[in-house]
């Protein structure tokens, strides 16, 4: 009999094989993406059902067939600052649309909510500012950081997704998807 | 002007491998002597090549040359001088250099030591095939890791080291120990090629390489061990092994070259288990490459990677042509591999040292699959799932006690055949100790099944190796009337190999029992504290006392003076920090950890003073990690040991027959040395 | 049977240990529970840590979330499905024990069982087969000196 050493040498090379393919697969991708998706792409938003900064509730209500731009911010990281302009402009050029809504919701472990409403106010932020006790609303988006903006489909789906700074392009493009699905 | 000399440098070392390969299998192929001699000449070169690219770049590290861009990315002038110097491995260009100028110093080695037998073709083909490894690497770094590209502006400062490598000195030890222990596999690998090719697999290749094998060996453990010490003191998560892909990268070839080191003790004993060696060492070196090509390639998420770069393909090639040419070697030899002796009884040492590849091949492989299953499983859905902590912790646990069980029942088991006798006399009192050191834990409160598990194998391998130390020094008492230190330090130098292996063992029982107990034990918590309120944790009283700021030219700190107390003692102030340095807009955290010899306790700035003054202190209890440490320097005594040589009489002893004519007694030490009752030197 | 006393007094004292540590005791208490849940999930902001050992805002806020719905009732399947829902398979750090990720845990077994049975085979032929094989020549040799000094 022919000694066992060529026949484990033949599987162990096979396997040798079949792992060296697998690794030439993978060398192009970046793992970094695989991170900077996001799993609720194309699926149903979570409902909102939040406080607000002015008073009452925002509800689903309150964004229902409406265009809904969600942007996960704080007063101190500095991507989040320097983001602001931009999704002033942005609010701005939008604000009056009848099918447009924009809200902010907002995690802040070191200011207090009367800092934050000092914050809004002194930085002109006009759109809707709300509160996310526990942060659930930032669990149920699957969110992994901050800023982190979402752009939701008037039937309710998470159509377009950023982990990052955005530029009014970027949410112009958003917005745009979010109109185009229904 | 010096990116010019260094790249010259390069150039030289990896023509130098071409010529040197060359020239030895031209005069291999025609038994020239004068072809043979200048292919080991081109070993010197391939070193001084690799030397003088070291010393360029170290030099244009410390005079801060910014139009070299491996200079502008990995330093500042703000650095200090130590990380400066160890900038030449703080980047993926520099790391290869340094595994080039390690490599050509065991090359050069190596040719010295055999320089007598330089015409023998196990010799010549081992040389070749480690001026292909270095024209390998030397090829690397003339093309897609080149350390010495410039920039057609030099921008006034360098971006400075990435901040976790300018934070401790370990930087120093850590990187040069793991490569001394990864390059240095590669000597038995040139080795057991040249058996392989030149059909010499008897136990010369092996005897050749044993001292190179446990240098790196123990390079590599030791290496390891700082890594993990790294991980704790540096990296400011609390724990010291996270099975992050490039720790495990490191960790499979020290896995199947651990196997190697027990495994060859039966090829040279018995002439057996050839193939399983022959296969040990190339695997070993195959996973030598695989861990530099996953570190290096981007292929994989982790907290160490380099940044990516090109260098993937090629690393894959050469990990693809190696592994190939091995298998296909040990298959054409496959036939007369066959060893001329059997293992005689399931109970021996050779079967354990079979059951001992086994289990840590079964190691190996969990390890390996581990961590490139979320590769696979994004080849095969298109998703990654992660493979974590618990995974690698569930698998390699039950390994790991068997591998402990094993540890203590080997060393006792006598080659070819034993009888129930031989086993009682030398394994109960042992395996007594360990069950009745499980008893004592369960009632102490012990309840994990592992950890009582590791406390008992760990106790009975301890007294197995106390046992044979007392045997070995009553030994030479009786016969030799020593006192018991004389008697140990020249019983130990008589057979270094056993006593630095038992050494080692107790080194490896340290570790273990100290796994199991920091896995068992411990407190986490988080808690805010204004300056000079108190908190108490796991009877630890901890003070804030006030930030402090901190300003220099390589970082701002921001730190945090924490009294530590227990009860009324005092223990010192310790002060974790967070440090932003000026070219990264990420903090890095640096944790303040109180080492005591039961349990640490762990400080890190969760987040720095807010508005209120208020800071979230991390504070975690952490048991015995100190043994970690100690059990590593044990390990690294133990190798020491293993490799000093034996202690030789000069004297030639009169024989007795002489002294019977003169009517003279023959002195104590002429007696025949006791031999311990089961070991025989070798 | 003497010789063989000791050893089964030891093995019985160690199973005895051995039987008293891994029966199965009460259930995990809620601060148990919820760390090693948050053990099993993979922070989703750092590199490699799982979120009981990270202190990233988002590991916070799932620490804090596990122990709401350990006090609403989920169990811990329930619990982990929640999370997969939201942030995909890869948060978890130990692959469920279905589909493709059974085969992380199969495996190693499969393989170390084909090892063992390797080496039980190889051992067991080894002894099957004699080791020295008498020639004629021996056994003439043999009777030869036998009659000599019988």
């Amino acid at each position: 009999m022919k000694h066992p050493a060529r026949w484990i040498a033949a599987s162990v090379g096979a396997v040798v094989v079949v792992l060296g393919v697998i690794l030439a697969l993978n060398v192009g991708n970046d793992p970094q993406v695989e991170s900077q998706k996001n799993h609720l792409l194309g699926q149903d938003a979570p409902a909102l059902n939040l406080p607000t900064l002015a008073g009452p509730r925002v509800t689903q209500d309150d964004v229902a067939g409406k265009a809904l731009i969600v942007n996960f911010w704080n007063t101190w990281c500095i991507p989040c600052q320097k983001e602001l302009p931009a999704l002033k402009a942005f609010y701005d050029a939008h604000a009056n649309d009848p099918d447009f809504a924009m809200v902010g919701i907002v995690r802040d472990a070191q200011e207090s909510k009367a800092g934050i409403a000092q914050y809004v106010k002194d930085k002109g932020m006009g759109w809707t500012i709300a509160f996310d006790p526990g942060s659930q609303a930032a669990l149920d988006f699957a969110t992994r950081g901050q800023p982190e903006t979402f752009a939701i489909s008037p039937s309710g789906r998470i159509v377009g997704f950023q982990l990052a700074e955005v530029s009014v392009p970027n949410l112009e493009k958003m917005l745009s998807f979010a109109r185009g699905q229904t | 002007m010096k990116a010019v000399l260094g790249y010259a440098a390069i150039a030289i070392g990896a023509s130098a491998s071409v010529v040197g390969i060359a020239a030895l299998v031209a005069g291999l192929r025609m038994h020239d002597a004068l072809l043979l001699r200048v292919g080991r000449r081109t070993v010197f070169v391939v070193l001084g090549a690799a030397v003088a690219a070291a010393g360029i770049m170290e030099w244009a590290l410390i005079s801060h040359d910014f139009s070299i861009k491996y200079v502008a990315e990995n330093n500042a002038r703000g650095t200090p001088l130590l990380f400066t110097i160890t900038g030449l491995w703080a980047a993926l260009a520099g790391s290869i250099l340094l595994w080039a100028l390690i490599l050509g110093g065991y090359l050069a080695f190596v040719t010295h030591k055999f320089r007598r037998r330089a015409d023998d073709a196990l010799v010549v083909v081992a040389t070749i095939t480690g001026l292909v490894v270095s024209l390998f690497f030397f090829a690397l770094m003339l093309g897609p890791a080149n350390p010495f590209t410039t920039l057609a502006t030099a921008p006034a400062d360098g971006r400075g080291p990435n901040p976790l490598l300018q934070n401790h000195v370990l930087m120093a030890f850590h990187p040069p120990m793991l490569y001394l222990g990864l390059v240095g596999f590669t000597v038995p690998f040139m080795f057991a090629i040249g058996a392989l090719v030149t059909g010499r697999f008897g136990e010369g290749w092996l005897t050749d390489t044993r001292r190179a094998t446990l240098v790196a060996w123990g390079f590599l453990t030791v290496g390891i061990i700082l890594g993990a010490w790294w991980s704790y003191e540096v990296l400011g998560w609390g724990g010291f092994w996270a099975w992050d892909p490039v720790e495990n990268a490191s960790l499979l070839p020290w896995i199947t070259g651990t196997a190697f080191i027990h495994s060859v003790m039966v090829q040279e004993r018995r002439g057996m288990l050839r193939v399983w060696n022959l296969s040990l060492i190339i695997a070993t070196f195959c996973l030598t490459i695989l861990g530099t090509f996953l570190t290096r390639s981007g292929v994989i998420d982790s907290v160490h990677a380099f940044t990516e770069s090109d260098i993937g393909p090629w690393l894959l090639t050469f990990l693809a042509i190696v592994a190939i040419t091995g298998i296909a070697l040990l298959a054409w030899r496959g036939d007369r591999l066959r060893s001329p002796g059997r293992i005689d009884s399931a109970v021996s040492r050779e079967s354990a040292f079979l059951v001992n590849n086994l289990l840590f091949a079964a190691l190996a492989f969990v390890v390996l699959l581990g961590t490139v299953f979320p590769l696979i499983a994004e080849a095969l859905r298109g998703s990654r799932l992660s493979v974590g902590e618990p995974y690698f912790d569930r698998m390699t646990t039950p390994i790991g006690l068997a591998l402990l069980f094993l540890m203590a029942v080997a060393p006792a088991l006598p080659w070819r055949a034993t009888s129930g006798e031989v086993l009682r006399d030398r394994l109960l009192a042992p395996a007594w100790v360990g069950g009745i050191t499980m008893v004592v834990a369960v009632v102490a409160g012990a309840r994990g099944l592992a950890e009582v598990l590791a406390y008992g194998l760990g106790a009975f391998a301890t007294a197995g190796i106390v046992r044979q130390f007392v045997l070995g020094v009553r030994g030479r008492r009786r016969a030799l009337g020593e006192s018991r230190t004389v008697a140990l330090g020249r019983a130990t130098r008589s057979n270094p190999r056993l006593y630095g292996g038992l050494v080692v063992h107790f080194g490896v029982v340290l570790i273990a029992v100290t796994l199991a107990v920091s896995s068992s034990y411990g407190a986490h918590r988080e808690v805010r504290l204004a300056r000079g309120q108190s908190a108490t944790v796991s009877g630890y009283t901890l003070t804030y006392l006030g930030a402090h700021i901190d300003r220099s030219a390589q970082k701002t700190s921001i730190s945090a003076p924490i009294r530590v107390a227990r009860g009324d003692h005092v223990l010192g102030v310790y002060a974790p920090a967070i440090s932003t340095f000026p070219n990264s807009t990420e903090g890095i955290g640096t944790p303040s950890v109180r080492t005591g010899v039961v349990e640490d306790v762990y400080l890190t700035l969760v987040s720095s003073p807010t508005k209120g003054g208020r800071i979230t202190l991390g504070v975690r209890v952490n048991p015995m990690i100190l043994w970690l440490w100690i059990g590593g320097g044990v390990i690294a005594l133990g190798t020491i040991l293993a490799l000093a040589p034996r202690l030789r009489r000069r004297v030639r002893p009169v024989p007795i027959a002489e002294h019977r004519a003169a009517g003279t007694e023959p002195a104590p030490e002429d007696a025949l040395e006791p031999v311990p009752s089961e070991e025989v030197p070798a | 049977m003497k010789r063989w006393a000791p050893w089964a007094v030891l093995a019985i004292v160690v199973a005895v240990v051995l039987v008293i540590v891994a029966w199965p005791g009460g259930g995990k208490d809620a601060g148990a529970r919820a760390h090693d849940l948050a053990a099993e999930l993979k922070c989703q902001e750092c590199q490699g840590l799982s979120v009981a050992d990270s202190s990233a805002p988002t590991s916070v806020a799932i620490r804090a979330d596990i122990k709401r719905r350990i006090a609403r009732g989920e169990s811990d399947a329930e619990i982990r499905q929640a999370y997969v829902d939201r942030y995909g398979e890869q948060i978890l750090l130990s692959p469920e024990g279905s589909g493709l990720g059974l085969v992380v845990w199969v495996l190693p077994v499969v393989v170390l069982a084909l090892g063992a049975a390797g080496i039980w085979f190889a051992l067991a032929r080894s002894r099957r087969e004699p080791r020295l094989h008498p020639t004629a020549a021996d056994e003439a040799l043999v009777d030869r000196e036998r009659e000599a000094h019988a």
